[in-house]
């Protein structure tokens, strides 16, 4: 790399770029850990779900996931357009999906599936709950964005949406 | 490199070439200094700023976390007698008497105290904010206000911390480690341990932003020339360390969601065989709590590693021995840390064969903590040595370290384990290394970087009264609680004295409690020390230990933007003794510092001359 090729915005863009990779690295750890809790649980658990849990509900979770699919989609448009829709979009959708979640946690409640009865409902409350933070993390970022979202923004968002991903498919289908 | 070799031409040792004359040579506006008192002091974006900030909070804590530590050692010595001076203060509802409630709390909060809130803000906070730039030729961090954040966060952390002992049901008791099921809702119903984990979580979330800023800057800010091999090895620890607490400080931070989560939401991630038919396991904590809290004893050690290892070779006045090898086994150090934690549990049931595979890796660690160990004296060997306070502080951590690491050879032994597991031999052996090998590196980093943070010289009179009682006390108190684990007292008994086999060992514990009386009132010489240098010490000359590292070329205390032009480094930072260096009239050699005899060597890219730091000296000296 020779010194006179970068400028001074350039060299800040991939400071940041190395940055959020760090952070997205912890972050990663930390939902990692969280994913081994639930496969030490699991592991130990002489049946898994644990006997007399009532079936997961797998359709509403599977339609939240796509809410947040679209939403990043949504976002990864607006990084290409000068209007101001797709950001918009992107963001409705981001909300909405916490709002689909908290609805789906309130049901899981309801079905004796929520925190405090029964492994199951703990693992996906806990795992949940605290990614939906890093969903509302995402948003609070994109609510301040006036201008076009920065790559680095969709980048987060596209960590965040496979990091739900990973945990849907481990806590609800497997 | 092409910059290296444009600004070595014309000026000797000069450090004020009109800035921005040459587009290509990483060169930047200088930024403004901000005005007004709540920007340049509390609310500051400035590493040396937020350095200073931190080692004052770490101090004061650690300040708090010592009169614990004689609290404990009290009741140890003296159980069931009144706390004399300020016990009716303290303890005045119980007369004056450490109660069983309160004992336990003492020992959990000075645990956790020292640990997150001492020795974690003075050195990798403190030490390492204020270094890191100015060591590799930066103006900042890469992200200021990410570093103020970070401050804040801890700052928050510890008023969180702070508010449990004001709370109903008083402040956690269930240890630093806060084991389940202690620390859920049925063993600690108090809100008291839900603010320890909550405050533990905001010290994680400070760490974790501490770590993105410190790797970024290393990755990104070195000056031109400053290469990886180039750079001293307090920077080499300080970016080792940022790379564990990136990624292990997060399962800290799992296991305190899931904690809180069981605590407040009711779940029962750490709750086994209760009524509900949760399939929780207390255990599960534990791995959590180990895989973050292995990795963070050389969290905690590998700054104090890298700056030691740095101020031998200066007050050895020698280049660093084995500087790649250092380098390597500091790196071997970190890959290792993060395989072993299991022997933390070799007590909790686990299967013979994982158990032994953990005794394995964790002896393997011996080897490059030997080799570490081994350059040290390699350092020291044959030296110049000028016996600087900083030195006597970091030939102490030589010398406690090497007995602590031998002592954590037993414990990594299943059969040893079985008998010393929660002894005293336990505590003794990771006070040797947390507390005596950590304390001494951040009271040689402090007498070693005072002068460069607040201008003023350190009294060495009165450095070398307070390191001669600290290093005997210390060293007695902890050799002493091996003595006493070895002879089978646990750890964390309120009154040692109602078991019939640990009666003879009072007067023993009365003699280590004594030495931690000592140990106490020599910090006092400290506290004196540091404040009468801070207002009325010498005046700081630029350079006063004579050393090449790049903070030593700015004035002390540094201006606000550290360099008024970026360095170019040319060679490593330890070329001390050099031969080369005699005809300058001195025997260091400034890592920025022009080549000698321009024709020797200037035509090379600098690689011949910098690269290899401990290759081209070492016969000579």
């Amino acid at each position: 790399m020779t010194a006179a090729a970068s400028t001074v915005p350039r060299r800040r863009e991939l400071d940041r770029a190395v940055g959020l990779l760090i952070f997205l690295g912890a972050t990663a750890m930390l939902f990692a850990a969280l994913l081994l809790a639930y496969a030490i649980l699991r592991a130990e658990a002489p049946v898994w779900p644990p006997a007399g849990t009532p079936p997961f509900p797998r359709g509403a979770a599977a339609a939240n996931t796509v809410v947040l699919l679209a939403a990043t989609l949504a976002l990864r448009a607006a990084r290409s357009t000068d209007r101001r829709w797709p950001a918009l979009a992107a963001a409705a959708l981001g909300a909405a999906f916490l709002v689909l979640q908290a609805a789906l946690w309130r049901r899981l409640a309801a079905t004796h599936l929520g925190p405090s009865a029964g492994a199951l409902g703990d693992v996906f409350f806990a795992l949940s709950a605290f990614h939906a933070l890093h969903v509302l993390a995402g948003l609070v970022v994109l609510a301040a964005t006036r201008t076009r979202p920065a790559r680095l923004l969709t980048i987060y968002w596209d960590f965040v949406l496979i990091v739900w991903i990973v945990i849907y498919v481990a806590v609800c289908l497997l | 490199m092409t910059a290296t070799d444009q600004s070595q031409g014309g000026d000797a040792g000069g450090d004020t070439g009109g800035p921005g004359d040459s587009p290509g040579d990483g060169q930047e506006e200088i930024p403004p200094e901000p005005a007004g008192f709540l920007r340049r002091h509390v609310f500051s974006t400035d590493h040396k700023v937020i350095g200073r900030q931190f080692l004052f909070l770490g101090l004061s804590f650690l300040a708090v976390g010592g009169v614990m530590a004689m609290l404990i050692r009290w009741q140890l010595a003296r159980p069931g007698v009144p706390v004399p001076v300020v016990g009716g203060l303290l303890f005045g509802r119980a007369g004056g008497l450490i109660s069983p409630a309160a004992y336990t709390a003492l020992f959990t909060m000075h645990g956790t105290i020292m640990i997150f809130f001492a020795v974690t803000p003075i050195l990798i906070g403190g030490f390492g904010n204020f270094c890191l730039p100015l060591l590799i030729g930066a103006r900042d961090m890469a992200f200021p206000r990410l570093n103020l954040a970070s401050f804040w966060t801890m700052a928050a952390a510890t008023a969180v911390l702070t508010a449990s002992f004001f709370v109903p049901l008083g402040p956690p008791q269930a240890g630093w480690t806060a084991y389940a099921t202690l620390s859920t809702a049925i063993g600690a119903p108090g809100v008291g341990q839900t603010l320890w984990v909550v405050a533990i979580y905001l010290n994680g979330a400070s760490s974790v932003m501490g770590a993105v800023n410190y790797i970024t800057t290393v990755i990104r800010l070195r000056a031109p020339g400053m290469t990886y091999l180039r750079m001293p090895l307090t920077v080499w620890g300080f970016f080792l360390t940022s790379i564990l607490n990136a990624l292990f400080v997060p399962v800290l931070a799992a296991a305190m969601v899931l904690l809180f989560f069981d605590r407040v939401f009711g779940t029962q991630f750490f709750v086994a065989g209760t009524t509900v038919g949760a399939g929780g396991d207390p255990i599960l904590y534990q791995h959590l709590f180990w895989l973050f809290g292995h990795p963070e004893v050389y969290i905690l050690i590998i700054p104090a590693w890298g700056i030691v290892s740095d101020l031998l070779s200066f007050f050895a006045r020698k280049p660093a021995f084995g500087y790649r090898v250092t380098v390597a086994a500091l790196v071997g150090v970190v890959i290792l840390s993060t395989v072993v934690y299991g022997h933390h549990m070799f007590t909790t049931g686990m299967s013979p064969l994982l158990g032994e595979s953990f005794m394995v890796l964790t002896m393997i660690i011996s080897v490059p903590t030997s080799l570490l160990f081994l350059n040290w004296l390699g350092t020291l060997w044959r030296g110049a040595s000028r016996m600087t306070t900083p030195m006597l502080f970091c030939l102490g951590l030589v010398f406690t370290f090497g007995v602590g690491g031998l002592t954590g050879l037993y414990l990594a032994d299943v059969v040893a384990d079985m008998y010393l597991h929660d002894t005293y031999f336990v505590v003794g052996h990771f006070h040797l290394i947390m507390a005596a090998a950590l304390l001494l590196a951040s009271f040689a980093a402090i007498y070693f970087w005072f002068p460069k943070m607040f201008g003023r010289m350190m009294s060495e009179p009165l450095g070398k009264w307070h390191f001669w009682p600290t290093f005997v006390s210390l060293n007695v108190v902890f050799m002493g609680q091996l003595l006493i684990g070895y002879a089978g007292m646990q750890r964390r008994l309120y009154d040692p004295s109602v078991y019939e086999f640990l009666r003879p060992l009072l007067p023993l514990n009365r003699f280590i409690s004594r030495a931690a009386y000592v140990l106490g009132a020599s910090q006092l010489i400290f506290v004196v020390n540091f404040f009468w240098s801070l207002f009325r010490g010498q005046k700081a000359p630029k350079n006063p230990w004579a050393v090449g590292t790049l903070e030593w070329t700015v004035a002390s205390p540094p201006p606000h933007h550290n360099f008024d032009r970026i360095p170019v480094v040319v060679r490593g930072p330890h070329e001390l003794g050099h031969p080369a260096a005699r005809a300058l009239g001195k025997d260091w050699l400034g890592q920025d510092e022009s080549p000698v005899r321009p024709s020797a060597d200037n035509a090379t890219d600098g690689s011949t001359d910098g690269s290899p730091p401990d290759g081209s000296t070492e016969g000579a000296a």
